[in-house]
């Protein structure tokens, strides 16, 4: 049951943000559309290129949208709203999201195209600049809650959101998870301007169903994870839990949609620089003052 | 509802699931995307508003079920035309709007004028033809003799067995592998589009297209701006140019017999036997056919992307399984050394020229060493004729006929080219200048100059990512392209705005400063690319001044004379020479021709863009793959108005 619930609710929120996206681009709001768009892929002939790692190329999209729902098996809607409170959950997510990159890069891999394959490896270099960003905030995060369990992680915040108690993490680990999904500006392994699609360029009717639906449930995990790890989870006033993360988890997804189309695409270089020079030293001055707050706060 | 006549569509998809078939055919109306060929700035310079006719706006051909084409295309587009539509999934269907539907397509499912609502009209019998047909009992193939080449078999181990249908090698049992057959293919005629602007021919033949006759539905070409598979065989075409070290064990001329090891192209023997590095047994191999079994030695052991070329992951154990462990030095030892001092696979990629980041009709190569471009050039495949000289009287145009000529070759600039034209008709005739119209005439160019510049921050939008740029530039545009003064002083807040968006826009400026920086001893550069040159002469450094030339257009605007289109004035029968020059958008233009009898007897044009194009290569050169084709762009090359 709670398995259904929780897949429900991802698979609404993904269609939700399917709605917001098309609104933003066209200016209509029809919440009809992601089901036509669905469908109309589901008509389309779903094309191989001619010569495929078929093993890849099939794998893929289905292995990006395992890896989103595995990650968001792990994170509470409500306090027994989970479909598995591991007692590493925190840690949990992590391991899930580093397949993130396998299916980019198989996805890079298998049509046998150099623009999906140079955006494939391109991903690569993105996950060298996210993914300290991914695990040094959880770790502050972590700290505060004194478990790596996640609905331990919401409890944590009943009195103050990690938002407020660690800014800096969030603002690194909202970034991050932007890369880490890549959305726009950090969407070098698509980027339609210079590599014509990139790792989607090759994908046609139900594979590309499937593979933008995972792309949305991933951000959605994303968001879900960013609403537990720094919005207070399922805490707020008046609604039922599972309704504020709903809300907050959206609100969250919505604004990594939003930030992309203002922003031009970063470069790769760029990234990883300032992942590098002032991102993690940033997260590990998080980590210092949330130690600090720690001890000094009881 | 379905009053219109019966659309067959060309591009219908077979029928198989007939219950859902209703449903599923009413979501693909709802849910059009086009690919526009040459570009959406075309269309956009055309005044079309794509996305209010109902389309969205597809980047790439395997998201598009709608072929766009947007006024006539030149005979060399036509090849990359066929190509892209073959691309496209089916249910698929063409649109042309304002012109002839190129040749090498079989024909058009709905034509329309150049107007939006003429377009409009026409999405919406698209809609309706396609729920209503978008499956059908017999599909039509799509047969374009751009994708004719004859596929046959062959073993990898064993290269004399040659089969004409796939199967499995009747020496060893492994699978055949597809490759196009006669390798001597004739330049031009059945040629593919891909092949037709390099050097290398006869090397890369062979893996391209290779399934293309199994399935005509499914597999007909591969992406036509893509051009995946090219990429990778050049390569090798390439490595000969770059390597020679692969070449000096070929036993030379002598022809006969030879053996070599499928891993090791470099061991070459008179007599059969075992490899000495691996062990293998040789196979046999005509010596005077050294490009082909050098190529697939090659691939298959040396390069890392070698089975990814071939498709070569059916027969993976023989790649690699009694060669052991394949050292990494070992496999790029013989590669070229780039500038990072890494050795990589070097690919040979083509961009466009249909490609989203850049001006359709240019086409980008670039040579990619990862994400790094060793060297590029670019060509334009719609470049209008520099010279006409003394044109045969049967091709005489006449001085009305060679303007609309004129104009319409170049459909992103063609106020400015209208007005060269007339100014050097009227030159010619001896026509005094005409100071009663100049200031009309004025306030054209300069609102095209607005329109054209807008034009060009809506693909800089488009190649960085940018999609608020993109629509507020394409929205501009449209609205400025025929606005007069009064509807231009309502625009001008927005538009000055625009630079302080822009200004303000995190990102931006890191993104752009220093890119696209020209060699200083740069010759030849006009209009807004030379005035930045002053300036840092970067992407930055352009944005700014065509921002900058936004303003200073709307205050001559403002100062002047209501914009109107360049009419000639009455030049009779008359004979002379004239010459004239415009300031386009792009930097200036000169255009001198001869008259006789009021025809044009020979011209002569140079434009900014014929000059900018040659700075490509040395732009692109070393820079990353992303900052390379900013570079490109940043330098607003029309390729309708690259001479040739």
């Amino acid at each position: 049951m709670t398995v259904a619930i929780v897949l429900l609710a991802l698979l609404g929120s993904a269609w939700l943000l399917a709605v917001i996206e098309g609104w933003m681009a066209t200016g209509r709001l029809s919440p009809a559309a992601p089901l036509f768009n669905g469908l109309a892929h589901l008509g389309r002939e779903s094309i191989v290129p001619r010569s495929p790692d078929r093993v890849f190329f099939e794998a893929a999209p289905v292995l990006l949208l395992v890896v989103a729902v595995l990650g968001m098996a792990v994170l509470p809607l409500a306090p027994d709203l989970i479909i598995a409170d591991l007692g590493t959950g925190a840690l949990f997510i992590n391991a899930a999201l580093a397949y993130v990159l396998v299916a980019v890069i198989m996805a890079g891999w298998g049509p046998d195209g150099a623009y999906a394959m140079i955006g494939g490896w391109r991903f690569l270099g993105q996950l060298i600049a996210y993914s300290m960003l991914i695990v040094m905030p959880i770790t502050a995060v972590a700290m505060r809650a004194e478990s790596l369990v996640n609905t331990a992680i919401v409890g944590s915040q009943s009195s103050l959101w990690n938002i407020v108690y660690q800014p800096l993490g969030f603002v690194l680990f909202f970034i991050a998870a932007m890369a880490l999904a890549f959305r726009a500006p950090f969407d070098l392994p698509t980027a339609e301007g210079e590599l014509g699609g990139g790792v989607d360029a090759e994908y046609t009717g139900v594979r590309l169903a499937v593979l933008r639906l995972a792309r949305l449930t991933l951000v959605v995990t994303l968001a879900s994870a960013t609403t537990v790890f720094y919005l207070g989870g399922w805490h707020g006033p008046l609604l039922p839990p599972w309704a504020w993360s709903l809300i907050k988890t959206l609100a969250v997804a919505v604004s990594m949609l939003l930030v992309g189309r203002y922003l031009p695409r970063i470069r790769e270089a760029d990234l990883m620089r300032w992942c590098w020079i002032m991102g993690i030293p940033l997260a590990l001055v998080n980590i210092i003052i949330v130690g600090l707050l720690i001890l000094v706060v009881p | 509802m379905s009053s219109d006549p019966a659309i067959n569509l060309t591009g219908a998809r077979q029928k198989r699931y007939s219950v859902l078939q209703k449903l599923v055919s009413r979501a693909l109306a709802r849910n059009l995307s086009c690919l526009i060929v040459p570009g959406p700035e075309v269309a956009l310079a055309h005044g079309l508003d794509v996305t209010a006719a109902g389309l969205r706006i597809a980047t790439t051909p395997r998201d598009a079920s709608v072929l766009l084409i947007v006024g006539d295309l030149p005979g060399k587009m036509g090849d990359a035309v066929a190509v892209l539509y073959a691309q496209m999934p089916r249910p698929r269907a063409i649109l042309m709007v304002g012109g002839q539907t190129p040749s090498t397509l079989s024909g058009d499912d709905i034509s329309s004028d150049l107007s939006q609502e003429d377009l409009t009209e026409a999405v919406g019998q698209l809609k309706r033809a396609l729920a209503d047909g978008a499956f059908t009992d017999s599909p039509e193939d799509f047969d374009a003799s751009v994708m004719h080449a004859r596929i046959e078999y062959v073993c990898p181990m064993h290269p004399e067995v040659v089969e004409d249908e796939p199967g499995s090698c009747p020496k060893c049992g492994m699978d055949l592998v597809a490759r196009e057959a006669g390798e001597s293919t004739p330049e031009g005629g059945s040629d593919h589009e891909h092949h037709e602007d390099h050097e290398h021919h006869g090397h890369e033949h062979e893996h391209c297209h290779d399934q293309e006759h199994q399935s005509h539905h499914e597999h007909q070409s591969h992406h036509g701006h893509h051009e995946h598979h090219d990429g990778h065989d050049q390569d090798h075409g390439h490595d000969h140019d770059h390597n020679n070290e692969h070449q000096p064990e070929h036993a030379p001329e002598n022809a006969g017999t030879e053996y070599t090891c499928p891993m090791h192209p470099e061991i070459v023997r008179d007599e059969p036997g075992s490899c000495p590095k691996c062990g293998m047994d040789l196979v046999v191999r005509e010596s005077d056919d050294h490009s082909e079994h050098e190529h697939s030695g090659h691939d298959h052991g040396e390069h890392d992307h070698g089975e990814h070329d071939h498709g070569g992951h059916d027969h993976e154990g023989h790649d690699h399984g009694s060669s052991g462990f394949m050292s990494m030095i070992e496999v790029t030892k013989d590669l070229p050394r780039s500038a990072d001092g890494l050795q990589m696979d070097w690919l040979e990629v083509p961009f466009g020229p249909v490609f989203p980041g850049l001006p359709g009709g240019l086409k980008l190569t670039l040579t990619l060493d990862g994400d790094g471009v060793t060297e590029g050039q670019a060509i334009s495949l719609v470049g209008v004729t520099s010279k006409g000289d003394n044109v045969e009287e049967s091709e005489e145009m006449d001085a009305e006929t060679f303007i609309a000529y004129l104009s319409a070759a170049i459909p992103l600039a063609p106020v400015s080219y209208r007005l060269l034209a007339c100014l050097a008709i009227e030159q010619a005739a001896g026509l005094e200048d005409d100071s009663a119209n100049a200031g009309a005439r004025t306030g054209a160019l300069e609102r095209e100059r607005i329109a054209s510049h807008l034009g060009w921050l809506a693909q800089l939008g488009r190649q960085l990512g940018f999609a608020w740029l993109t629509q507020r530039a394409s929205t501009l545009q449209l609205q400025v392209r025929e606005a007069n003064r009064d509807s231009l002083a309502a625009l001008e807040p927005a538009l000055r705005t625009l630079g302080t968006r822009l200004e303000r826009t995190p990102l931006l400026k890191s993104r752009l400063m220093g890119v696209g920086i020209l060699p200083t001893e740069s010759s030849g550069l006009r209009g807004p690319v030379a005035s930045a040159a002053n300036e840092g002469g970067d992407a930055w450094a352009r944005l700014w001044q065509r921002l900058a030339e936004i303003s200073a257009s709307l205050d001559l605007i403002k100062s002047g004379a209501e914009p109107e289109l360049p009419v000639l004035r009455d030049v009779g029968d008359v004979a002379g020479t004239g010459e004239a020059t415009v300031d386009t958008p792009r930097g200036e233009a000169r255009l001198s021709l001869k008259l006789e009898r009021g025809h044009v007897k020979s011209y002569e044009l140079d434009t900014a863009c014929s000059h900018h194009i040659g700075l490509v290569p040395k732009l692109v050169e070393g820079q990353e793959l992303g900052d390379a084709l900013l570079a490109v762009g940043s330098l607003d090359l029309s390729p309708w108005e690259v001479t040739s």
